[in-house]
Parts: C-alpha cells; sequence; structure tokens
C-alpha cells in the first residue's frame, strides 16, 4: 500500500546547487519515495528520515536522511511527519575523545597557571617591587576591600579614628616596633566592621576589624595579632598573594565568562581577606611574633590565648577569624606559642588599662 | 571565479544594479515564526543553562539561532544552521587554553611594571585594556567566519575567508584614523571594514562584492549630523548670544550641579534668563541616540542595496525611525517585567521572613549569611538570582528586540535579480575547530 502526500510547496535540494526541484511524496513499503521531475526516484528509509530540530513557524518541515550530511527536503505537508519514527532522534555526536582531551587541556591550563605559573612569577617579582609601588598596591588593594566590604557598594566601610584610642593604638605598634631595618613603616588601620579578623597588605598595612578588637579579652591578644600580622609584613606576604591575584582574575573572569565578571571579583576579594598563606608562611609569622612579643616584654602567650579563646567562643565556624582558625595545624601553634613562654620571665600587660580601654573605643 | 580580480570589477561583464523595475526572478524574503514561542524556548534553554552554571549556554545559542535562522526564508525556503553545540564547547575550552596563558601572565606583568615604575595601578589595567582590543577584533571576525560557515541555504554552504588578522590591523588603524578627525571618517571606518567582510563573504561557489563609495553612508549620518549641528547652535546661543547666566561662560562646569539643585527646588535659579531653553537638553540627547541608532541601521541598508553577487542583487527597505522604535518600546518593555519581576521577588521573600530577617541578611550578605543561613549556601542563592536576572534580561531582551529587528530586516529584504543562482555550486566544509571560542571566552558573544 502506498500513501500519497501533497508536494505543493515541497522541494527537493541535492545539496550541490541552490535550485529548488520539485518532488512527487510517497511511502509504500516503510519506504519514502522522492519522485523528481528527471524521472528519478530518491529512496529514503522512513526509519532513517531525521527532522531539524528548533524550527520556527507551523509551515515546513526540513528532513535530511541520517547519514547524509547535505541532502535536505522542504515539506509542507504535515501529515507525512508521523510517519517518520526516529524523526526526532539525534545523530551521535563526533569526537568526543579531542573534546575530552581539551577540556583536560583546559583544565590543567587553568590549574598550570593559578597553581604554579602565577605563583612563581609573584614570588620571584615581589622581591623586586620598589617601596613606593608596593605602597601604591597596598592603597589601591586597600581602596577595592573596603568597597567590597559595605553592602551597598556606595561608601566604603569607614575608619576608627577616635584620637585616644589611634593615640594608644600608636603606642603599641611603637612598643612592637620590628627589630630589623628594611621593614615598610607600619601603618595600622581599624575598619569599622564587625567581623572577627585582621590582614597584612602590601607596603605595610595592617588592618584590625572592630570585631576582633571587641572579641579580644585582653590588650596581650591584639598585640600578639599585630605581631603575627607585622610578621606577615616583614616577609613580604601580602605583595606575593596580591601580585598572585592581579594574576589569577583575569583568568577566573575569562572562565565564568558571560555572566560574571562580579562572582570572580567576590570570589576575589573573599580570598584576600581570608587570605591563607602557606604553612611556612604563617609559622614564620608566628615565630617573628613570639620573638616580637618577647623583646617587648609581652608573653608570647598571648598568641595561643588568643586562638584558644576565639576557637571556644565561636567553635570552627567560618566567617569569623578564618584566617587564624581554619588552619589545620592550630594546635600546633597553640602549643608553638606557649612554649615561647619563658618560665620566671617578668611580662607586663601590653597597654594601660587606660589604653585598653581608649582601644576599645577606637569606632565610638 | 578567479581569485586575481580586483574587488571592484571581479566580473567579466559588469553586474546588473538593483533596478527598482521588479524582475521576472525577482525573490522575496519571508519571516514566519512567533514571538512567544521564541519566548519559550529562549526561557526553557536559559533555566537550563542556570541549572547547569552555564555550560548549557552553548546549546542555548545554538537552539536560538536555528530558530532563528529558520525563521528566515528567501524564496519560502528557510536557512538552516548546522552549528553543533560540542563544538562551540570544545571552541571554547582551546580559547581558554590559549588565553589563560595570554591573560594571567600579561596581566601579572603589566601590574608588575605599572606599581613598579608608575606607583598607580591605572597605567597597567589601560595597557591590559589596550592589549586585548586586536584580539577581540579578531575574534569578531573569527566568530562571523564560524556563522557564516554553519549557514546554509537551499542546503548550500556561506563561507568567509580567512584573514582575522587583517581585519584586525585595518580595524585598529579605521578607529584611530576616526578618532583623530574627531568622528568625521567615520563612515569611511564602516564602509571599509563592511568592504573587507563582504568581499571575502562566499554563498557557495558565489563571491559577494560589496559596491558603492564610502561617502554615500553620509546620508545615513544625516539625523546625527543635524544634532551635533543643532547641539553646537544650542551652546552658543546660551552661552554667548544671549547667556543664561553672565557668569556662565565664565564657569561653565557649574551648570550640571545648578540645574539639579532647580530641579530640586522645582523652580528655576532666580537671576536667570529665560532658562526654559535648557529643556532642549534631555531633546537633544534623545536625539543623539536617535542619530547613532539611525545611522547604524541605514548605513546596513545602503551598503545591503550595494551587494552583490554574479547575477544576484539584494534590495533592501529598512527602516531607521522602525529600527530606533523596535529598541526604545523592546528596552523598555524588557525594563519593564525584569523590574516587576524583581519586586515580586522581593515581597515575596519579605512576607515570608519579615521585612527584619531580609535586613539583616543584607547586612550580612557582605561576608556572613542570611540569617541562619551558612555562608556557602547564600552565596550561592546570591549567585542564582544573579544568574537568574542577567538571564531573565537575555530572553527578554531576545522576545522583545531581537525578534522585531530580525523580522523586520527579513521582510524588508528583496533579491531582484536571482538568475545567478543556477551557476553556484557548493563549496567544501570549513572545519574551523575553534568554532567561536575566542569571541565566546572574550564575551563578545552575547548578540545572536
Amino acid at each position: 500500500m502506498s500513501i500519497g502526500f501533497d508536494a505543493m510547496g515541497a522541494a527537493f535540494f541535492e545539496g550541490d546547487r541552490p535550485v529548488a526541484e520539485e518532488v512527487s511524496l510517497h511511502i509504500a513499503s516503510g519506504i519514502l519515495q522522492i519522485g523528481l521531475d528527471d524521472g528519478r526516484i530518491l529512496r529514503w528509509p522512513v526509519g532513517d528520515v531525521r527532522q531539524l530540530p528548533d524550527t520556527a513557524g507551523k509551515t515546513g518541515a526540513v528532513l535530511r536522511l541520517k547519514d547524509d550530511p547535505l541532502a535536505r527536503l522542504f515539506v509542507t505537508d504535515a501529515s507525512l511527519l508521523p510517519h517518520l519514527p526516529n524523526r526526532f532522534r539525534r545523530t551521535p555526536p563526533k569526537g568526543r575523545g579531542r573534546l575530552a582531551a581539551w577540556a583536560l587541556a583546559a583544565v590543567a591550563a587553568v590549574a598550570l597557571q593559578i597553581g604554579v605559573l602565577v605563583p612563581l612569577l609573584a614570588d620571584n617579582m615581589a622581591a623586586y617591587i620598589p617601596p613606593a609601588g608596593e605602597r601604591a598596591l597596598g592603597e589601591a588593594t586597600f581602596g577595592h576591600i573596603r568597597e567590597a566590604l559595605d553592602d551597598t557598594g556606595l561608601n566604603p566601610v569607614p575608619l576608627c579614628e577616635a584620637p585616644e584610642g589611634a593615640a594608644a593604638l600608636e603606642r603599641l605598634v611603637a612598643r612592637l616596633d620590628a627589630p630589623t631595618n628594611d621593614v615598610p613603616q607600619i601603618n595600622v588601620a581599624v575598619l569599622d566592621h564587625p567581623m572577627v579578623n585582621a590582614f597584612a597588605l602590601p607596603g605595610g598595612f595592617v588592618v584590625l576589624f572592630r570585631g576582633l578588637i571587641e572579641a579580644a579579652e585582653s590588650p596581650d591578644e591584639v598585640a600578639a595579632v599585630l605581631a603575627h600580622e607585622i610578621g606577615h609584613v616583614v616577609s613580604r606576604d601580602p605583595t606575593r598573594h596580591a601580585l598572585r591575584s592581579a594574576g589569577s582574575i583575569g583568568v577566573l573572569g575569562l572562565l565564568f565568562g558571560d555572566f560574571a565578571g562580579g562572582a570572580a571579583v567576590l570570589f576575589l576579594t573573599e580570598r584576600l581577606i581570608a587570605a591563607q598563606y602557606s604553612q611556612e608562611a604563617e609559622a614564620g609569622a608566628d615565630s617573628f611574633a613570639h620573638d616580637v612579643l618577647a623583646r617587648a616584654g609581652i608573653s608570647p602567650g598571648a598568641l595561643g590565648d588568643m586562638f584558644e579563646s576565639f576557637r571556644r567562643k565561636y567553635g570552627d565556624r567560618d566567617g569569623v577569624a578564618a584566617h587564624f582558625l581554619s588552619h589545620p595545624a592550630l594546635g600546633a601553634r597553640i602549643e608553638a606559642a606557649r612554649a615561647a613562654v619563658e618560665v620566671g620571665a617578668a611580662y607586663n600587660p601590653a597597654l594601660s588599662a587606660e589604653d585598653w580601654a581608649a582601644l576599645r573605643g577606637i569606632c565610638d | 571565479m578567479s581569485d586575481t580580480a580586483v574587488p571592484d570589477s571581479p566580473w567579466a561583464a559588469p553586474p546588473q544594479a538593483a533596478s527598482a523595475q521588479p524582475q521576472p526572478d525577482g525573490m522575496q524574503v519571508e519571516f514566519t515564526g512567533r514571538r512567544w514561542t521564541l519566548f519559550w524556548l529562549a526561557l526553557k534553554t536559559g533555566f537550563f543553562t542556570i541549572l547547569t552554571l552555564g555550560f548549557y549556554r552553548f546549546w542555548m545559542k545554538t537552539r536560538l539561532r536555528r530558530w532563528y535562522w529558520s525563521a528566515i526564508r528567501p524564496g519560502g525556503h528557510p536557512l538552516e544552521y548546522v552549528g553543533d553545540p560540542l563544538e562551540k564547547l570544545l571552541g571554547f575550552f582551546i580559547a581558554v587554553v590559549v588565553l589563560t596563558f595570554y591573560i594571567g601572565i600579561v596581566n601579572l606583568l603589566l601590574m608588575f611594571v605599572s606599581f613598579s615604575v608608575f606607583n598607580s595601578s591605572w597605567l597597567g589595567y589601560l595597557a591590559s585594556f589596550a592589549g586585548v582590543i586586536p584580539i577581540w577584533f579578531y575574534a569578531r571576525y573569527r566568530a562571523r567566519r564560524y556563522v557564516l560557515a554553519r549557514t546554509r541555504w537551499r542546503g548550500v554552504r556561506f563561507g568567509l575567508e580567512k584573514g582575522a588578522w587583517g581585519y584586525a590591523g585595518r580595524a585598529l588603524v579605521h578607529w584611530a584614523v576616526t578618532i583623530l578627525t574627531l568622528g568625521i571618517l567615520w563612515p569611511r571606518m564602516t564602509f571599509a571594514l563592511e568592504k573587507y567582510r563582504t568581499d571575502r563573504t562566499f554563498f557557495g561557489s558565489a563571491r559577494l562584492v560589496q559596491q558603492g563609495r564610502w561617502r554615500m553612508l553620509y546620508r545615513a549620518a544625516l539625523p546625527f549630523i543635524a544634532v551635533v549641528v543643532a547641539g553646537m547652535a544650542l551652546a552658543v546661543w546660551i552661552l554667548v548670544i544671549d547667556p543664561i547666566t553672565p557668569d556662565l561662560l565664565s564657569n561653565p562646569g557649574s551648570l550640571p550641579s545648578r540645574f539639579v539643585t532647580a530641579l530640586q527646588l522645582g523652580r528655576w535659579p532666580l537671576g536667570w534668563e529665560s532658562p526654559e531653553r535648557l529643556w532642549a537638553v534631555p531633546v537633544l540627547m534623545a536625539g543623539l541616540v536617535y542619530g547613532a541608532i539611525h545611522y547604524r541601521w541605514v548605513a546596513k541598508r545602503i551598503m545591503a542595496n550595494h551587494k552583490a553577487a554574479y547575477g544576484v542583487t539584494f534590495a533592501s527597505r529598512l527602516q531607521g525611525p522602525r529600527i530606533a522604535m523596535i529598541y526604545t518600546l523592546g528596552t523598555f518593555i524588557s525594563y519593564m517585567v525584569l523590574v516587576l519581576g524583581i519586586a515580586l521577588i522581593v515581597v515575596l521573600s519579605i512576607s515570608m521572613y519579615g521585612p527584619t530577617a531580609w535586613l539583616e541578611g543584607a547586612n550580612a550578605a557582605g561576608l556572613g549569611g542570611f540569617g541562619d543561613l551558612p555562608r556557602w549556601l547564600s552565596f550561592g542563592i546570591l549567585g542564582v538570582i544573579y544568574l537568574s536576572v542577567f538571564l531573565l534580561w537575555g530572553v527578554l531582551h531576545n522576545t522583545f528586540v531581537t525578534f522585531p529587528i530580525m523580522r523586520h530586516m527579513a521582510r524588508t529584504t528583496t533579491l531582484p535579480a536571482t538568475a545567478g543562482l543556477q551557476a553556484i555550486s557548493q563549496r567544501d566544509r570549513d572545519a574551523f575547530a575553534e568554532a567561536e571560542g575566542f569571541a565566546e571566552a572574550l564575551d563578545l558573544g552575547a548578540a545572536i
């Protein structure tokens, strides 16, 4: 039995010349017969006919044969379509192996870039960047962070600059003043933000959050945090970090492409603040802090106390001093701080009671 | 066809110019397909894109193009887009591999130099941006080549010859000339770049040629020029001939702030001389935008009327005002729907959690979380909202801007002479491994 279809407006394109050939259309014993004007009849098995997907408009469908990349049959009679059982079936994609290889190469390239090349370059460059440039880098980064921390993104988070508190902070920094000469001048600022955190930036900027001063139980703990951050400044960890970020941000923006320069920047800010330095860098900053504290007559155990009390108060939750708490070797660092306490040595509090009160009120 | 022919006269016999008389073998371009079908297709594929964190966007773009292409039907037969999403994904990976080194290492070096030598980041950003510009032109040409290579009509492939670096170089020179002449030679750039692309475009074995001269594009720029002249006249009038305030000329920078103060007060400051004249400023601004749209599209029309292949001509009756109206209405509708949608989300969440919960959440959004939610989850929610707004905008833009413009373009185009089609035969497949990966990675691919 043969079924005929309305071939008015239907056309066949053999795939060489852009000229429409008129056709007659029949289906007989599972074969779509396409009769051409020159008498030829093309036979397409109905199971091998595919319909092009996502075609606009109700009039007209384009059909192709499974293994023929070029020939096209344009039909206007929709009653033909139900006779083609596999018309929506996809042809299996080719070249999966090549796709997988390039995907792997892309992941490897990004990993190599962010994990090896950028850090390597950044570490080497950090040693050559002149102090004025380092300072400019720090100022720019500090500005970005202050803007990013603000919820509206319109005004940078304000600095705390109450005169008595600032004077107390200055005395504390002077007491801790670093013993070596090639250290850039240390600039300590307090941000009016509830996060319990502190970080160092290139060019000798050390930033404390109001939340940290409020959470500290004694001036010694603030002094310990300061000493630790100064340790990072001395070993130029923040400079390396900022240079690494400058290299990584473009790669991340590239990856997230269309929608999300925003997400990449968010991620970067997050990384800058909760800066995760390497284990050696942290240990180095710790031991630097022990020395500085001991020389200034402040108990080095305060660093351990601070780790301890933060952990007790906040558990291991994120957002809270992640910089200090999330490090795997925290227990070892507490012990190291305790071990640095000399038995019998006379330690004084880092600040007098009045200065401590003034420092706690620096944001008022 | 010989490749040694000069572009202006590639044929032995001169091609027939587009004549007003419709010839017997002329061909109309039809456009089928409904707006809402497209809306659902865009919404559906956009939703999948969010679900797959953006990876479905290669499929989304392929499916939307297939739809648009099949809606455009010269002589009643649809165009076909045969691009493959997987090859786009592959192209994206290739571009990432190549660009990641360029962008990462070069940025780092530029930043280092910028801070070391100039103590500021601006120069680094500037150099980094400037370094991407040639790649940007390069990627645009490559993307066009890919799209043309994957477009067919009546089973015959389109194609674009190689020449992306040549295009990038010419684009840079023309931009420099345009900027140096304060935009006076802009039509020359428009024409030269379009000619470079058109003269390398093929349909099957037939080469397309851009005819005409660049000066003919000044006609398209007339509204823009008129607005600029009117703006200068107004400036002379209110500043010099009959100043609004006597001190204005000595201190023109204060005008915008005074204008804002006047708006806040609801009346003009005392002592101003017929200040109503300032209302001409926003009118002129709107005129500038219209002039720019008019130039862009009418220039396309003029150049389309001067494109031809052997025995095939084009004629376009595209209307600048109509396109401007589509842009205005389409953008307005998209914004309204978007704003209403976001307002709905905000109202819903406030009614669910109460206004204070929302505020607390917003306060902590910087680095804490929404209320008691863990930080990664609130970051995730923020991310999904961000993506949704972005994609909803894309869907609406497709429905209310791209669709009507495509339809207008298709319906106003005719092919008065098509006799040359008989002589055209198929061209070879352009394999093109990296598809439009560079354009995608550099974020140029947002447009269809």
